[in-house]
């Protein structure tokens, strides 16, 4: 089957009517990100395997918005092939009409098929669905196209493979024989024993031995479940362990590193909690606010010293005065002969005051002239009574001392005080330098921490990046789970082979049972069954065994080409060699592992680019296969295969493509280059030089057509260019 | 060479037909034709099982059983 057209009609970026034409061999679509390659590839898909469903978001939007309201037009996607000289088309379709309110409306969503009759030209219309079945079979077609680099993995499923090879291998074939193989010969077996029934001397033996056969056979059944879910386990555990063996080194080294952070950390933390900057406290509860306090002191000292001399003195003084007059007082009594005084009243103030203005001593009756000795001495004892007339105040501050608090004392104390304190106060200072210089180096501690810790994150992240698992949760729990596994795979390895000890003994016991039976129907059924069923027993043998030598073949062949082409994609690169192994399970069950291994034996984990080579090797052998063994080819279509392989490798890979035999679409955005605008967006696209080298049967270039604007879809159209 | 007669081949060249039944290959048919003349029962045998279900519509399994039964039950 060659694809000769592929036609998408307002898909999406697909604006109007675009044609592919091409040709048997290798085909490439070349088209940047976002330019309409995908968008080939989903309309291919689309009219394989579309659905009556969510159709308005299939459609143009430049179409929709250009056309009236009321109108309406077509979405399609076709396909046009030819097989054994015949042409047929496959369309897949529906209607879009705009109503007068702008919306939009779905109808007439048909999936047709049309046949052309080579001889007479005339056109048959077919069912869509039962034509591609028929032209592209289901089980081809999804081994046919593949979307990205990990579509290609179609080999994770170990069943998936096996039952590709059972497609493709002549073993597909003799599938049916095995089956019937095994119904002729227990035919056979029935009318033996329905033979050997009818001699009645036997039949009580013969009925325990069938009943006997019939409970081993049941155990055997009971059995052999059990062995393959216990192989289902086994296969699953194994799969994890061989998964966490990939990443276990670097999950030890990520368990290492991340005990190395944890130290660093605490140590930072550590080193952090003893850099103290609680200044405040230090200022206040610690005096540091006194480190320049003993200039001020000194001031302080200074003036309380001046003070106090100060005070001492008028103290001095005070005490002089109050000596004096303490003096006079003495020297009165000693003028009166120590004889007792008379009282200030008397005479009294009246009369005093009557003799001065009398001018006449009435107490000694002499004349006392104002000015003279006895009228002065009247005055003074005038005065004298008039004073004593205050003598309480005077008595009062005879006691009073001079300052009546002592604050000099208590300054001069604080003074002395202080004094004392200046030696604390002096090691302030170093006090502070030391806390500084101490939080200071602790800091640097710190920051050459934190540069160490920085480049263990550096190292965890590589780690990480190595292991390909983007989460380190991920990495850790496969590690924790990987010694449970190993211990859960001892365990289910140790009961499976009980299974198989208990398995070993029911059929030794079956073996002898029926051989038991075969002699007892020697004796007893007639001979022509006993060769029939003989015949049988052998022919159903030879059905099985081939049907697994012809699998077996493919495998060995499929291997060879698959290493054949896993050499040619990666000329001069190291990629070990593939290696298909083959399981069988009980009750005939097949399951293909495929791995890479190095020459000395040793699995080894590939890297991205090598795991595409692997699985388009894969693809290739068996498409080749498929060829030498089917006598029909059918296309494969890659969007976007080879990311990883850079752009000499595609085109190595290309190079290889076109000599395989079979038809192949394949879409890349490689060899497309560009010519930027000074503000680096995009003002030119074009074919570089080098895909001129690249062998080919058609190339399209696929790209938007220019001018068109970035944020409104309605403007965006995808042009085919044939290169 | 049509498919049946790939398919007869690849039976014949079992080592069981020659361990068990002492047939050499050259003694061997080539054809679903040729194997459905043969004297030996179970190359016919074979040859009938190949014909009945690789004709179209294939043989049902009473079809089968009654065909490959008879033949060998009378022939041996």
């Amino acid at each position: 089957m060659i694809i000769k057209k592929i036609q998408i009609e307002n898909f999406l970026c697909y604006y109007g009517l675009n044609t592919f034409q091409f040709e048997d061999g290798l085909n490439i679509i070349l088209g940047e990100n976002n330019e309409g390659k995908t968008k080939f590839y989903e309309a291919v898909d689309w009219l394989f395997n579309g659905i009556n469903n969510d159709l308005e978001n299939l459609v143009s939007a430049k179409k929709l918005k250009e056309i009236a309201l009321e109108d309406s037009f077509k979405v399609s996607s076709s396909l046009t092939v030819e097989q054994y000289n015949n042409e047929y088309k496959i369309s897949r379709s529906f209607t879009v009409h705009k109503s007068n309110n702008n919306e939009i409306e779905i109808s007439n969503f048909i999936f047709e098929g049309q046949e052309t009759d080579s001889t007479t030209g005339q056109r048959i219309p077919i069912n869509g669905q039962v034509l591609l079945d028929r032209i592209f079979p289901f089980q081809i077609r999804k081994y046919s196209m593949f979307k990205g680099e990990t579509e290609l993995n179609v080999f994770e499923n170990e069943e998936a493979l096996a039952n590709l090879i059972n497609l493709f291998s002549d073993a597909r074939h003799l599938e049916k024989y095995t089956e019937k193989g095994v119904f002729l010969r227990e035919k056979a077996e029935n009318a033996v024993d329905q033979s050997t029934k009818l001699n009645q001397k036997n039949q009580k033996a013969y009925n325990i031995l069938e009943s006997e056969i019939s409970q081993l056979e049941k155990e055997k059944e009971r059995l052999r479940i059990h062995i393959n879910s216990t192989e289902e386990e086994k296969t699953k555990l194994e799969k994890n362990i061989k998964e966490a063996e990939k990443y276990v080194d670097n999950a030890e080294a990520l368990q290492t590193i991340n005990k190395r952070i944890k130290n660093i950390e605490e140590k930072i933390s550590s080193l952090n909690s003893k850099i103290d900057e609680s200044f405040t406290t230090s200022l206040f509860d610690e005096n540091w606010i006194l480190v320049n306090f003993e200039s001020f002191h000194k001031e302080f000292a200074e003036k309380i010293t001046g003070h106090s001399k100060t005070r001492r003195e008028l103290q001095s003084a005070f005490d002089k005065q109050k000596g004096i007059l303490e003096g006079e007082k003495r020297a009165k009594a000693e003028l009166l002969n120590n004889a007792i005084p008379l009282p200030n009243n008397v005479p009294s103030k009246a009369v005093m005051e009557e003799m001065l203005d009398d001018e006449i001593c009435k107490v000694c009756n002499r004349e006392a002239k104002r000015g003279s000795e006895p009228y002065e001495f009247m005055m003074k004892r005038l005065k004298t009574y008039l004073e004593s007339q205050v003598i309480e105040d005077r008595e009062k501050d005879k006691d009073e001392p001079l300052f009546k608090f002592d604050y000099t004392y208590r300054l001069d104390n604080l003074t002395i005080s202080h004094e004392d304190n200046l030696k604390n106060l002096r090691l302030i200072r170093s006090k502070i330098k030391d806390l500084f210089e101490f939080n200071d180096n602790r800091k640097k501690d710190v920051e050459e921490l934190k540069e160490e810790l920085e480049k263990e994150i550096k190292e965890r992240e590589k780690i990480i990046g190595n292991a390909r698992i983007a989460n380190e949760d991920k990495l850790l729990s496969i590690f924790k789970n990987y010694t449970a596994w190993q211990e859960d795979f001892r365990g289910l390895n140790k009961e499976f082979f009980n299974l198989e000890a208990k398995q070993n003994e029911i059929l030794k016991q079956l073996k002898l049972k029926k051989e038991e039976k075969d002699n007892i129907d020697l004796n007893s059924a007639n001979s022509f069954y006993l060769k029939t069923r003989d015949i049988l027993r052998n022919i159903e043998t030879i059905f099985k065994e081939t049907k697994e030598k012809k699998f077996d073949e493919f495998i060995d062949k499929l291997e060879s080409k698959s290493n054949k082409y896993l050499s040619q994609i990666n000329v001069e690169a190291f990629t070990g060699e593939i290696k298909f192994t083959k399981k069988k399970f009980s009750g005939d069950r097949i399951k293909i592992d495929v791995s890479l291994f190095e020459s000395g034996g040793r699995y080894f984990m590939p890297g991205t680019a090598v795991r595409t080579s692997l699985n388009i090797s894969i693809l290739l052998a068996i498409s080749e296969l498929a060829n030498e063994v089917r006598d029909e080819t059918y296309p494969m279509i890659f969007d976007a295969p080879t990311s990883s392989f850079g752009e000499t490798k595609t085109g190595d890979f290309l190079n290889l493509i076109y000599e395989t035999s079979n038809q192949k679409i394949i879409l890349l955005k490689d060899f497309i280059g560009s010519y930027k605008n000074p503000d680096g967006s995009v003002k030119e696209l074009f074919i570089k030089d080098e895909f001129n080298s690249i062998k080919r049967k058609k190339a399209f270039w696929v790209k938007l057509e220019r001018p068109f604007d970035k944020k409104d879809l309605s403007t965006i159209n995808t042009e085919v260019n044939p290169l | 060479m049509a498919r049946k007669d790939d398919i007869l081949k690849s039976f014949l060249t079992h080592e069981l037909l020659e361990s068990k039944y002492m047939l050499r290959n050259e003694e061997l048919p080539t054809t679903v034709r040729e194997a459905l003349n043969s004297d030996i029962p179970i190359v016919k045998a074979i040859a009938l099982i190949i014909e009945g279900l690789e004709k179209s519509p294939s043989a049902t399994d009473y079809e089968l059983r009654t065909s490959i039964l008879q033949f060998l039950n009378s022939a041996i």
